[in-house]
This record gives structure tokens, sequence and C-alpha cells, in this order.
């Protein structure tokens, strides 16, 4: 019974396995089909941008898969480095140690971090009319000598300031704090973890203060203010009002427009990256990067970000090769 | 009544004479899993070297299985302790870089946390991890304990069924979970507690914190404080309970004092859970990294410093050498209390034999 089954084994499962594995391979795939996956990770600021891309791209290229994950811009960059995911998105300058280790980046939007407060706040008016200065901001976030709304807006009113930032390594509170001439470490504040996390406590507590990145501090929908948030105008000028040029925080459309012009500087506009470990290699991820940079940026305005300037995308295709 | 012919089939399936065909069968449902996900190429040459040491197998004695099959089980039975013994050595390794150039004195002593000034003082974090735990077992282990004192000695037989699967169930859901659900109820109610006391707090702070602990380490204490309850003899309580004593007397003064050594186990244990719990902790205890001076401060324990911060190692010199050592410290903290434990159970099996 034992010899008739390994003879049975013998010449039933070896040759069927060697005649499979003849009969596979590369001569059965298509030359021109694009296949692969790309694996993305990073900043919270570039995520809605990156899942459209993801979406748009699949409908060109269905046999490439691309998954995409959140947790900040520095996670990104560590994921990148450790050969973890094909693209790190990263929403702040690239740090020089960075690129020792290897960082290749390349521009591909442009989105701003802007200030925010609660829908609730009591001084709510007085905040949009008369808006905040940089000086303030650092009167708030570094120095911590404005402790109470009197300090912040001059009337009188004694509750104190609630500030909050950023926990997680992030380009956000980074891009923040170089507006504010500081880094991520130096910003005070009880500090919650992500972007949707510091919208939502700045939405809890009347006496808050926070930043967001444009697309948590606006509705996607609405195009408006995420509901229960203000956005805080900054006053660029020093000059203790919100200008007429300086009015661009009660829509998306305003805030990005303004990004464009140059009007809201960066910082805290800044540009949005896709960092790789060298220059990248696989077909799919260079594809990819192509495409965003070139048929890719006409998806942009629509969710809320700035299209990059023509020279920065040929800049990053020639970089590409 | 005679088998149907699918349950003969189904029988010679699983029956050592069918193993032919279940070895088959499973080769063949493995083969088209790994198409999916490999391809035909990768898949085929897999299966063919499969089938060749299936081949092989059928071919050794009975002895020479045996044999092999103990060797390959002690192997594997080696690799959790080495895994440990390779993290320990790890972290050792990427930590060297740091305590090169700093005393760890300093290291664990300075509360100055400025990692793009070179300045690595751990003392905020380690205080802040002392500081969440210890709130987290004030809570968790009075109403762990008694919760086990109750399911264990007064509640209806009834209610044991019900109440090991719920308190299990706690014990699996996701850390996440937790931290979201004590961002919407825990910091509101930390902030109004603060509030009644006086002072202020944003709701961030030690005592949210610790409060989503003490609910995550209930499952493990009350655990493994029933385990320990259940192996005091019964007698012993029937003698008690002859003699006169009331329920509490007898838990009291009979049950509480036989097993007090694996009580502090389940503490011990619970407190170890406490100390590595890093979401719920994070997205709750406000992440300033300053020794707090109240529990309604903000904290900033450690492995909520290695989460948070795992994305600026590769950007600032020496800092991921300095998390690694931060990791090395929480798990050498880990391990200690774990020993402990398990030198505690020892010591309490072996006296009660």
């Amino acid at each position: 019974m034992k010899k008739k089954r390994m003879i049975l084994l013998k010449w039933l499962l070896i040759p069927l396995s060697i005649a499979i594995t003849i009969f596979s391979g590369p001569a059965g795939l298509k030359a021109e089909e694009l296949k692969g996956t790309v694996s993305l990770s990073g900043a919270w600021a570039l995520y809605p941008m990156a899942v459209k891309w993801a979406e748009e791209f699949r409908k060109l290229h269905p046999g490439v898969q691309i998954d995409v994950q959140a947790g900040g811009a520095g996670k990104g960059i560590v994921d990148t480095l450790a050969g973890m995911v094909d693209i790190g998105m990263v929403s702040r300058d690239i740090h020089p140690a960075e690129v020792d280790k290897g960082a290749w980046a390349v521009a591909v939007t442009k989105d701003g971090v802007v200030p925010t407060a609660s829908g609730r706040n009591p001084f709510k008016n007085d905040l949009q009319k008369k808006g905040l200065s940089r000086d303030i901001f650092i009167k708030v976030w570094i120095t911590g000598q404005a402790q109470t709304w009197n300090d912040v807006l001059g009337n009188g009113a004694g509750q104190a300031v609630h500030v909050f930032t950023r926990s997680d390594a992030c380009g956000a509170a980074e891009t923040w704090a170089a507006f504010l001439g500081q880094k991520q470490e130096d910003l005070l504040g009880v500090a919650v973890y992500g972007d949707p996390g510091l919208a939502d406590a700045v939405i809890r507590d009347p006496l808050a203060v926070g930043f967001n990145n444009i697309n948590y501090a606006f509705e996607a929908s609405t195009k408006k203010p995420l509901e229960g948030i203000v956005v805080i105008p900054v006053d660029l000028n020093n000059n203790g009002r919100v200008d007429l040029e300086e009015n661009f925080m009660s829509t998306r459309d305003e805030i990005t427009a303004a990004i464009k012009r140059g009007a809201y500087p960066s910082p805290p506009a800044r540009d949005l990256y896709f960092v790789t470990k060298g220059l990248p290699q696989k077909p799919a991820v260079r594809e990819f990067i192509r495409w965003v940079l070139t048929k890719g940026q006409v998806f942009v305005p629509d969710t809320g970000y700035i299209p990059l300037e023509p020279e920065k995308l040929n800049q990053g295709l020639k970089k590409l090769g | 009544m005679a088998d149907m012919r699918w349950t003969r089939l189904v029988k010679a399936f699983l029956s050592e004479r069918g193993s032919l065909v279940f070895h088959l069968t499973l080769l063949l449902v493995g083969y088209f899993v790994l198409v999916m996900l490999f391809g035909w190429f990768i898949s085929s040459v897999l299966v063919f070297i499969l089938g060749s040491i299936l081949l092989f197998w059928q071919t050794l004695t009975r002895l020479a299985k045996d044999l092999f099959a103990r060797k390959f089980m002690f192997g594997l039975t080696l690799v959790p302790g080495f895994l440990v013994f390779l993290m320990l050595f790890g972290l050792f390794w990427k930590a060297k870089a740091i305590l090169a150039v700093r005393p760890i004195g300093r290291l664990l002593l300075s509360s100055a946390w400025r990692p793009s000034r070179g300045e690595f003082g751990l003392l905020p974090f380690l205080a802040g991890t002392l500081a969440v735990t210890a709130v987290a077992m004030v809570i968790a282990v009075p109403i762990s304990l008694l919760t086990a004192i109750y399911l264990s000695e007064y509640a209806p037989r009834r209610l044991r069924p019900i109440a090991r699967p719920v308190v299990d169930l706690l014990a699996g859901l996701p850390s996440v979970v937790f931290g979201v659900w004590g961002v919407l109820m825990v910091v509101p109610l930390v902030e109004r507690l603060a509030r009644l006391f006086h002072t202020y707090s944003s709701g961030y702070s030690i005592l949210a914190g610790g409060i989503v602990l003490a609910i995550m380490v209930f499952p493990t204490i009350i655990h493994v404080a029933l385990e320990v309850f259940s192996s005091v003899s019964q007698e012993l309580r029937d003698a008690a309970l002859s003699l006169g004593a009331t329920r509490w007397e007898t838990v009291k003064k009979v049950v509480l004092r036989k097993s007090g050594q694996g009580i502090v186990a389940a503490v011990v244990l619970g407190l170890s859970r406490a100390f590595g719990e890093t979401m719920a902790v994070l997205m709750v205890v406000g992440n300033i990294p300053r020794v707090p001076h109240s529990i309604f401060d903000a904290g900033y324990p450690l492995p909520a410093l290695l989460a948070n911060n795992y994305g600026e190692m590769m950007s600032v010199p020496l800092y991921d050498s300095a998390l690694m050592l931060a990791a090395l410290v929480l798990l050498l903290v880990v391990l200690f209390f774990n020993s402990l434990a398990r030198v505690i159970l020892v010591r309490a099996e072996r006296r009660a034999l």
C-alpha cells in the first residue's frame, strides 16, 4: 500500500509541478501592463491628496495597488529610510541629517497651516476683526508670555489661554514653529495626537487655540471651517486689524488662492514632498510620481491644495529622470 | 445505521488512512492561496519543494520522525526567549551611541528635553510613567480585587459564566478604542473634576491617563486573582463557615490570607501591563515633557515618548539613540516586574505544596 502511494505521488506530483513551473513565468505577462504595489506613509497633511491621487491612478493602471497610511511626517521619513514603504509623505522641509541618510525628495503640491480657535470662543468676533500677529503667536506658543486673553487681544479679559499643539512628530507643528522661528519641540501647550485630534481639542474648549493643516481646518464638502472651529486671521502687517488683503480665512478657496499668490507667507504655507530612499527604481513607483507631477496636478485644486509652480514640477521631473 | 457515503468520505478524510487525501487536498488549497498572493511561478516552485519534503517524510521511520519532531519543537520553544534577548541586545547596541557621550546619571535625572540642542533628560518621562501607573493602580487594584472576591465568593452560580467573558472582552478591546473613548468621555470628566477642585486642567492629564489605564488593567488583575482564589481549597472556607464566620470574615481571614502572595503577583502583572500601555495613554495624557506636579497636570510617559517621536528619530543626531535608551529602560523595568511576579508565584506554589 505504501509503495503504491509513493509511486502515485512520484509520478503525479513532481511532473505536475514541473509542468506548471515551465508554463507559468514571464511569458504569461503583458509587457505594457503596469503592475506592482506602491506604499505611502507619512504626513496627515498629504493624506487626502495622496488618497485622491491613488484613486485616480488606479483608474488608469488597475494592476497597481496603492496603500496610503497617515502617521505624521516624521513617521513617513522613518518608514521610507527604513525601507518599509516606497514613498514617504512629508509636510515640511527635509533636514540635512535625513538627506545624509539617503532621502530623495520631490515637491508634489502645496498647502498651509492655519491657526484655529474654538467656535464657542467668547471673543470670536474680536479675533476675526483684529486677527493676531506673528509676535502674539510667538508669545502664545514659544515664550509663554501671553497667559490670558487680555495678553492676546488687549480686551481686558482675565480668562486663561489654553494652548494646544501636536504630540506626534509632524510637519504641521514643525511648519508652524518655523513660522515662529523655532522647532516643534519649542512649542508650548498640551500636545494632542494627530490633526483631527487637535481640531477636536480646540472645538471642545472655548478658550483654546491650536493650529491645523488646511484640509483639517476646513470641511471638504462645504469648504467652510469645520463645525465648531474658527480660523484666526493672521495680521501680517501688524496694524492691529484684518485688512482686506489679509481677509482670506473664511473659506478654503480663499486661503488656497491667497497661498497661490503669495499673500499668505511660506511658512506657514509650505511645499509638500514625496520622499523615497534614493532615486526611485520600481517602475510602478516611478510612473506614479511622474503621473503625480504631470497629469495628477489636475486634481489638486478640487481636493483643497495649491498647485505647484510649473518650474518646481519640471525640476521634479528632471530629478526623476 | 450504516454510514452515508459522504460521512464515510469525511471520515476517511480525517482518519489516518485518509492522510494521503488529506495531504493532497491541503496542498491543492494552499497552492491556490499562494497563487493568488504570489503568482504562478513562485507558488509552483514552493509546492514542488513542499511536495518533495512530504514524499521524504513518508519514507522516514517512526522513530526518526519522533526524534525530528522533538528537536524541531525544542528549537521553536527557544525562540521566544531568544527574541527577548535579541531585543535587549539590539536596544543596548543602539543606545550605546548616546551612552558614550552623555553620562547615564544625567540622562536619567535631567529634566531638560530639547533634542535639537542635544539635551536628552529622561526624568520627565520616568516621572510621567510612574505617576500614570501609580494612579492607575490606585484605581484598579481595589476595584479589581473586590470584583474578583465577589465573583469568586459571593456571586450566584449563574452569574459567573456571564461575568468572566465580559471581563475578558474588556481585555480584548484594542488600545486605540480605549484612547478614543478616553478623549470623548474621560478628558471632559477630568476637566470638570478639576473645576470642582478649583484648579484648571485641560482634561488631558495624568488622571485621565490613569483612569483609562486602570480600565485596561482590570481584566488582567481580575483574571489572575480569580485563578488564585480558586486555588484556595474549599475545605478551608467550609471550616471557617462551619465555625460561624460570616462570608466576609471568611474572605478576610481565610481566603485573602491564604492567597496573599498570589494577589501580589496579580497586582504586579497588572502593573507590568500598565507600564507598557501606549496608544490609549498617549491620546489622553497631554504629552508635555515636564515633571507633573499634580494629577491634573499633563504628563509624558515613556511609551508615549517612543510612539510620538518615532518620527523624529532620523532627523536629529543622537535622537534615535536616546529613544532606544528610553525603550531599553522601559523594557528593563517591565522585565523586572515580570520576574518579580514570577518569583512570587513560584514561592507561593512551593509553599502550597
